[in-house]
């Protein structure tokens, strides 16, 4: 199988966008071709999950790829519910490792803000069992708070723990122009004073208003090329080193235990196998914090700290940027925002920008290998990605 | 007539499921995709649950109460709470409801009440 | 004769229990101290207002031109039983919010204007506006309505108000919602808050002046992170669309 490369890439802005869904498709796009100084590609993955449904435009690659004057490449779109945008990263690798293709852009792009925050939430839920949870009323805000009661209880992580997340990624976003959120809250703000269950109220008891991720628009951009084209590029060497993908119950009350996110220890398993790392190798990672326990949550299965470990971690600052292993610099879900199909492209952006030595006032020290984790429904469909910076 | 919930048990090595799935998730044997419906045991313990305040907008009550049951004999329902102060761990029976009313549609699933 | 007019075309004043000023932590650690202003303070809310009126973005543009005229009219005597609560971080204006007394029963709200997006602070300061006609005032209905999305969405989700379609409101436009004292006491515990009395450092410093506000709303203008107004099928950029047609 032949190496893949990052040749170049782009982002707008997570929050709302008031133009179409094709050109926030494509001015990230536009980004990443000036970046990576070309001007055609062979084949073009969209990823995107609720064009059809929120936006009424189907058949997204198609209109995108004409947009950009790309055609005849080819394109397709890619749906996997919020890891759309790994896997269509995975998609785009895996057609030139295989020789078909040499040169791939994978954009991400996702207008959810065209509709009121209810429909793009009812949206979004409609991801989960249609005859075992949906028809409930059930959200994924909701089973974010069903995991996250269980999970305080068993490992002691409390509000205190969750709200660290959020202050620590509404901190890094203070430093991300692109990112949706620019509020610099502070434990009292959220949790101490005696306004803060107003200011901070419950969505999905116990998970509160800043412990969810806000509803985004927004595209991101990346391309990706083989070891050869390189060379003409000028360009950092940054390796997509490894893929790991996993599957778990569609059901959450179907895992033998709940608060075990299985989809996400096995993809992150793959991935460092397939770059032939450890999970202490990592310089940087961004977890799909969603909500602010998974963060938390997804640092132990990913293998950064031990199983109910990570919350102290997270007290001892090692998550921080300047810590041992800064977790979501670019502010995360949490802060930077969340266009469902884009978050996994945007993940990718920032770390990449992380390895290259491009993040400015967030930058990582000496980050040489970045590791993302982009988490389709609730925990049911997982691709975490690792990227190594090469001398 | 009083109203079930059913899990499929394969009828090869007796596994059950809920909800169904095609093929069987332990023997996984695709020869034989053959289930029996048993009624799912209605009372059990809240494992864990959310109020939601900002249910889906068909829905018009300002919050929602959800949880995960252990029924009776260990099979598991996400299902709604009819319960003011919902704890974990409380022993709760259901009850099959119209859960939602989407258009002429209505939609029966469990709702718990405490026992 | 001219003074004779003026008596004709002022109105009445009805005397109003003053608004007791509060104070509050936004989620951000910040304090926000919310007070009654006066007239002669009008001069100095204006000149915040008015870059407003040009920021083309969630309706800012018409809010801000329509508040100005209120204040405007409330500063000479052309609006009966009018008045202006503000909300102010470390002095900066934060929020505006004015309303009108209809009759001893029912109030009217005019306008809910942050100048500081996000923290809440609008909805807090609507919170107030509630809470001036309900607790202070003794009202038993507010009439509302909304001219933007957000707005719409707050109380609508927040208060959940009943209709009051029969009743046309001051604003003109949209049909009048209602707030009632039975939903002001059901929303009071999750959406009124605040302390009394303001320490007197907090008072101090913002009533040494309504400073403006330091990052104002605006519309983006990284093409970028853009609205493209210009396509905005909402009808609102009739200034951004002028300017990029040359006109003057």
């Amino acid at each position: 199988m032949r190496e893949v490369y990052v040749a170049g890439i782009g982002i707008t802005s997570f929050s709302r966008l008031e133009y179409p869904l094709v050109e926030i498709a494509a001015y990230p796009a536009l980004m990443a071709l000036r970046d990576a100084g070309i001007k055609k590609v062979d084949q073009v993955y969209v990823a995107n999950m609720g064009s059809g449904r929120i936006n009424g435009q189907t058949g997204l690659a198609s209109a995108v790829v004409d947009h950009l004057s790309l055609t005849p490449a080819a394109a397709e779109t890619i749906e996997n519910g919020p890891a759309s945008g790994a896997s269509a990263i995975k998609q785009g690798y895996m057609a030139i490792a295989s020789g078909m293709y040499n040169t791939v852009m994978v954009i991400g792009a996702e207008r959810m803000r065209e509709v009121n925050p209810l429909e793009a939430t009812d949206f979004v839920a409609t991801l989960t069992h249609p005859l075992a949870e949906y028809i409930y009323g059930i959200t994924l805000p909701s089973l974010a708070g069903m995991f996250a009661r269980m999970y305080m209880d068993k490992y002691g992580v409390t509000s205190r723990h969750l709200a660290m997340v959020a202050v620590k990624n509404h901190k890094n976003a203070l430093d991300n122009f692109y990112a949706h959120l620019h509020e610099d809250i502070t434990i009292e703000g959220i949790l101490d004073s005696p306004e803060a269950s107003t200011n901070n109220p419950f969505v999905a008891d116990p998970l509160r208003f800043y412990d969810v991720c806000p509803v985004s628009d927004g595209g991101a951009c990346i391309i990706l090329t083989t070891a050869e084209n390189m060379k003409k590029l000028n360009k950092p060497m940054i390796k997509l080193a490894g893929i790991g993908q996993a599957t778990d119950t569609h059901c959450v009350h179907e895992r033998n235990d709940p608060t075990d996110l299985l989809a996400v220890r096995e993809a992150a398993r793959q991935s460092f196998a397939m770059a032939k790392i450890k999970p202490e190798n990592v310089d940087v990672a961004e977890l799909h914090d969603a909500f602010t326990i998974l963060e938390i949550a997804e640092s132990e299965e990913v293998g950064f700290f031990k199983k109910g470990e990570g919350h102290k971690a997270l007290e001892k600052g090692l998550t921080k940027i300047g810590g041992k292993l800064p977790i979501n610099p670019s502010g995360g879900l949490k802060a930077k925002g969340h266009p469902v199909g884009a978050t996994g492209v945007g993940q990718a952006h920032e770390i990449v920008l992380q390895l290259r030595g491009g993040a400015a006032k967030r930058q990582v020290k000496n980050a040489k290998i970045g590791f993302t984790c982009n988490f389709g429904g609730f925990g049911n469909n997982v691709v975490c990605l690792t990227f190594i910076k090469e001398n | 007539m009083e109203l079930n919930i059913y899990a499929y048990k394969c009828k090869r090595c007796g596994q059950l499921h809920y909800p169904y799935k095609t093929i069987c998730k332990k023997c996984g044997d695709n020869d034989h995709n053959e289930f029996d419906i048993v009624a799912l045991p209605k009372n059990g313990k809240l494992l864990t649950y959310t109020i939601l305040y900002n249910p889906p907008s068909d829905f018009e009550v300002a919050a929602l109460c959800l949880g995960i049951v252990e029924l009776e004999g260990g099979m598991r329902i996400t299902g709604q709470l009819d319960i003011k102060n919902p704890k974990t761990g409380m022993k709760v029976a259901g009850k099959v409801e119209v859960v939602r009313i989407d258009g002429y549609n209505k939609h029966l699933g469990m709702v718990f009440y405490q026992e | 004769m001219t003074v004779d007019l003026e008596k004709i075309l002022r109105p009445i004043e009805t005397p109003l229990i003053k608004f007791p000023a509060k104070y509050m932590t936004l989620a951000n650690g910040q304090e926000m101290v919310i007070r009654q202003v006066e007239r002669e303070d009008i001069p100095d809310i204006l000149p915040h207002i008015e870059p407003l009126i040009h920021c083309e973005r969630d309706f800012y543009n018409v809010v801000a031109a329509r508040l100005y005229a209120e204040l405007l009219a409330y500063y000479s005597y052309r609006v009966q039983d009018e008045y202006v609560l503000i909300a102010q971080i470390d002095g900066e204006l934060a929020a505006i919010v004015n309303g009108r007394i209809v009759s001893p029963e029912i109030g009217m709200s005019y306008h809910t204007f942050s100048l500081r997006r996000g923290l809440r602070v609008g909805a807090h300061a609507f919170a107030t506006k509630m809470e001036y006609h309900m607790d202070i005032l003794k009202q038993k209905e507010v009439l509302i309505v909304a001219e933007s999305g957000i707005g719409f969405r707050r109380w609508m989700i927040e208060y959940k108000l009943e209709k009051r379609f029969d009743i046309p409101h001051e604003l003109g436009g949209c049909p009048s919602w209602s707030l009632t004292k039975e939903l002001f006491e059901r929303a009071r515990a999750t959406l009124v808050v605040g302390r009394r009395p303001v320490p007197e450092h907090l008072m101090a410093k913002a009533k040494a002046g309504i400073l403006a506000p330091s990052d104002p709303p605006k519309a983006p203008e990284d093409l970028l992170a853009a609205t493209r107004s210009m396509l905005d099928s909402t009808g609102t950029s009739l200034i951004e669309m002028k300017k990029k047609l040359g006109a003057k």
